[in-house]
């Protein structure tokens, strides 16, 4: 068996790509990927933990799964709504580049 | 007839409500001035019947506690009336006077229109809190009428108020009488701390102030009598009385002529039984009352302002009392006699009577020519028969000339001050201070009476005699300045009478008291200096052929020059008031408008300039908020995971 810690270091890794993503990418589509990615790196250690919680607690659940399959469905209507919201700001400044949508500030 | 006695003040209150607050029709008779002459009747007798009362009475002082005005915790503060004979005096001439001088407001204020509603509504009111004042049972009492009357001197000095100099008048009479008050009532509170009970029964009794140390009993009377030198207008804080005849002649013949400048001798007076336990304190009475005595007579002698004159003499006259109550307590002390006392309350009456008489004089010849300054009178004789006869006789009274009131007082004040110069020699100086004052008061009385009425007239004025409702009051009053001063004989004599106010007793039947005034040389020098003023001022202002520019030139001439600019001292108050105290108020302003409004405006400046700042952080930019969450996440992550953990183990 795989020991955890390559799991937990996996989705270390990926959810730092997502971070970075979501910091530095300038168009709204790529950013909202980047929060996906984050996401799965979320999802990753749910799984890990759950298929890893017989061995450590010497019982088995699978609470951590069904987590995991919550938060897929959460994600995909997150995407749907952002996806909408880039839509219209899109329709409205001609643009999509987050750095030109700034006018909520002093 | 003691138990009416709280009707005296709320008759003319009534009198003041009814004026103030009727509508304008139903004022009937001179705007209000009916109702004001009914209830001053009114009071009039119900003040005679009282007088009536202290004199059958054989239970005095008497004291009723009509109503319980303040309870802090065990502490009471009555609202009640104290009768004893000194009430009784100070009652008479209030009644009198003020009742004669709302008559005669009658013809003097006729032509004043609308005014005359508030000049009768502020003059009752002025009244009744005089009569509340020589009532009042207890200190506090007693202070807030006298607050009152000074509320209603200011109103009325002020009656002219569109007048610059009336209206700066009465705000100077209201603030110099103020510094008084403040330390009168700083003297009230001592006690207060003390003893817990204002009352003049619980304080006057035996051990009343037993609580009280020596020092600050000391320093309580003097306080005390620091209201007096505020209200009785006493050298230093006199300047405010000569400004004061901005207002009516009738006020000034009532409220600082007879009543109300008389309330800080009344509260000398009344605060006898503790000024003799500190004999300090008498001492310094006598000092400030006969050296205000002096200086104010020497003012007088140069002023040209028909009331400036009166006033001065006021002043110098209100010393006299002063000096003898002053006097008078060392009088007790050591000789157990009542002389100044009593001398100080007889010059009390017939000042009130002969002054009253004097400005209402005034007031008429005022009426009938149109200016104060005496240079532009003279030979007013012809016209105003009546009126120069009267204030002749008041000239006459005020100088000591037997056998009219003033005599009869003025020598027992001499006589007291000379007969205490054997317990202190300071006696002997200010009983000299005293003689020198009378000489100059038949000096300036005259000067005026000849400038005034005697003469050929120095301008085209059109004078007549003032009606009957003016004339009637001057000859009641006259008649009054004529007789008054027999009260020395009357019955067991007047010294016998008020001495009972003090516990005390005076000394021998009328006979007795003739003679001693008769047989003693003092009394024929203190006549004599008086007909040489008088034959001085004959001579300088009546007999032609003197030339008055020696006033003019060299020493006599800067004398008058000092005289004619009252010593200074009102130039050095004002110079203290627009120099030193401005400076002072520029710094006090200086200070608010940078520290104070610095320290406002400077939180709101942090406030609004650091929001400024902090502002740019919203950028809009959603990366950047993005960031700063990853890095706010990483610091709580260091925290949780190394801070706390290694803050936990030290």
């Amino acid at each position: 068996m795989i020991p955890i810690e390559y799991w937990l270091v996996f989705s270390s890794l990926l959810f730092l790509v997502g971070v970075y993503g979501v910091l530095t990418k300038r168009n709204a589509i790529v950013v909202l990927m980047s929060i996906e990615v984050m996401l799965n790196a979320a999802n990753i250690n749910l799984v890990a933990f759950s298929s890893y919680h017989d061995a450590l607690h010497g019982s088995s659940d699978a609470t951590g799964q069904v987590f995991a399959l919550f938060s897929i469905a959460v994600a995909a209507a997150e995407v749907a709504v952002g996806l909408a919201i880039i839509l219209s700001v899109y329709r409205r400044y001609r643009t999509i580049d987050v750095d030109q949508i700034n006018i909520l500030r002093w | 007839m003691l138990e009416y006695a709280w009707l005296i003040p709320v008759l003319p209150f009534v009198a003041f409500l009814l004026i103030a607050l009727l509508p304008k029709r139903t004022l009937l008779w001179e705007d209000g001035g009916l109702y004001a002459i009914v209830c001053a009747l009114g009071a009039f007798a119900l003040s005679m019947g009282v007088i009536w009362g202290v004199i059958v009475s054989e239970d005095l002082p008497y004291e009723s506690e009509e109503y319980t005005w303040l309870i802090i915790g065990d502490i009471e503060i009555p609202f009640g009336i104290y009768i004893d004979e000194l009430t009784a005096v100070m009652l008479l001439v209030i009644s009198v006077v003020g009742t004669l001088v709302v008559i005669y407001s009658g013809g003097y204020m006729h032509e004043e229109g609308l005014g005359r509603r508030r000049y009768y509504a502020e003059i009752m009111l002025f009244i009744s809190v005089m009569y509340g004042l020589v009532l009042a049972s207890n200190y506090l009492m007693m202070f807030i009428f006298w607050e009152l009357v000074g509320l209603c001197s200011y109103l009325l000095i002020g009656f002219w108020y569109e007048k610059p100099s009336a209206s700066s008048a009465a705000k100077r009479a209201f603030i110099v009488t103020r510094v008084g008050d403040i330390m009168f009532m700083a003297g009230i509170i001592i006690l207060f701390i003390y003893v817990d009970d204002l009352r003049f029964t619980a304080l006057f009794g035996a051990g009343g102030v037993a609580a009280v140390p020596t020092d600050m009993l000391i320093l309580s009377t003097a306080l005390i009598f620091g209201g007096a030198i505020g209200k009785s207008a006493q050298f230093p804080l006199h300047e405010w009385l000569p400004d004061a005849m901005e207002g009516p002649a009738t006020v000034s013949a009532l409220i600082h002529a007879a009543t109300m400048v008389k309330a800080g001798v009344y509260l000398t007076a009344r605060s006898y039984p503790l000024l003799l336990q500190t004999p300090e304190s008498l001492l310094f009475v006598a000092i400030i009352g006969g050296v205000t005595a002096l200086i104010a007579a020497t003012v007088a002698l140069a002023a040209t302002d028909i009331k400036r004159v009166l006033a001065y003499s006021t002043i110098s006259q209100l010393g006299y009392m002063i000096l003898a109550l002053g006097v008078g307590g060392y009088l007790v002390n050591d000789l157990g006699s009542a002389d100044g006392y009593s001398a100080a309350c007889l010059h009390l009456m017939n000042h009130g009577f002969f002054k009253a008489l004097l400005f209402l004089c005034a007031g008429s010849v005022i009426h009938a020519v149109g200016t104060n300054d005496m240079n532009l009178m003279g030979g007013l004789r012809k016209y105003m028969p009546i009126t120069s006869l009267t204030m002749l006789i008041g000239a006459l009274a005020i100088s000591g000339i037997p056998p009219f009131s003033g005599f009869w007082s003025k020598d027992e004040i001499l006589a007291a001050v000379f007969e205490a110069g054997e317990v202190n020699w300071i006696f002997t100086l200010l009983w000299i201070m005293g003689f020198v004052t009378a000489f100059m008061t038949a000096f300036y009385m005259f000067r005026m009476w000849f400038l005034t009425f005697a003469g050929k007239p120095r301008s085209a004025y059109h004078a007549h005699e003032s009606p009957k409702i003016m004339t009637i009051p001057l000859m009641i009053l006259a008649g009054l300045a004529v007789i008054s001063g027999f009260a020395l004989f009357i019955g067991e004599g007047f010294t016998e009478f008020i001495a009972g106010s003090i516990g005390l007793e005076g000394h021998g039947s009328a006979v007795d008291i003739a003679s001693d005034i008769f047989t003693d040389p003092l009394t024929y020098m203190s006549l004599g200096i008086a007909v040489v003023g008088i034959l001085f001022a004959y001579r300088v202002y009546y007999m032609p052929g003197f030339d008055r520019s020696v006033f003019a030139k060299g020493v006599p001439g800067a004398f008058h020059r000092a005289l004619e600019n009252r010593w200074y001292i009102s130039q050095f108050y004002d110079d203290f008031a627009y120099k030193i105290w401005y400076g002072f108020s520029l710094l006090a302003d200086k200070f608010d408008r940078y520290v104070i409004d610095g320290i406002v405006n400077g939180i709101a400046y942090l406030g609004s300039n650091s929001g400024g700042v902090l502002r740019k952080a919203q950028s809009g930019n959603v990366q950047r908020y993005a960031g700063l969450i990853v890095v706010g996440l990483i610091l709580l992550l260091l925290f949780v995971l190394y801070i706390a953990p290694w803050a936990r183990g030290l």
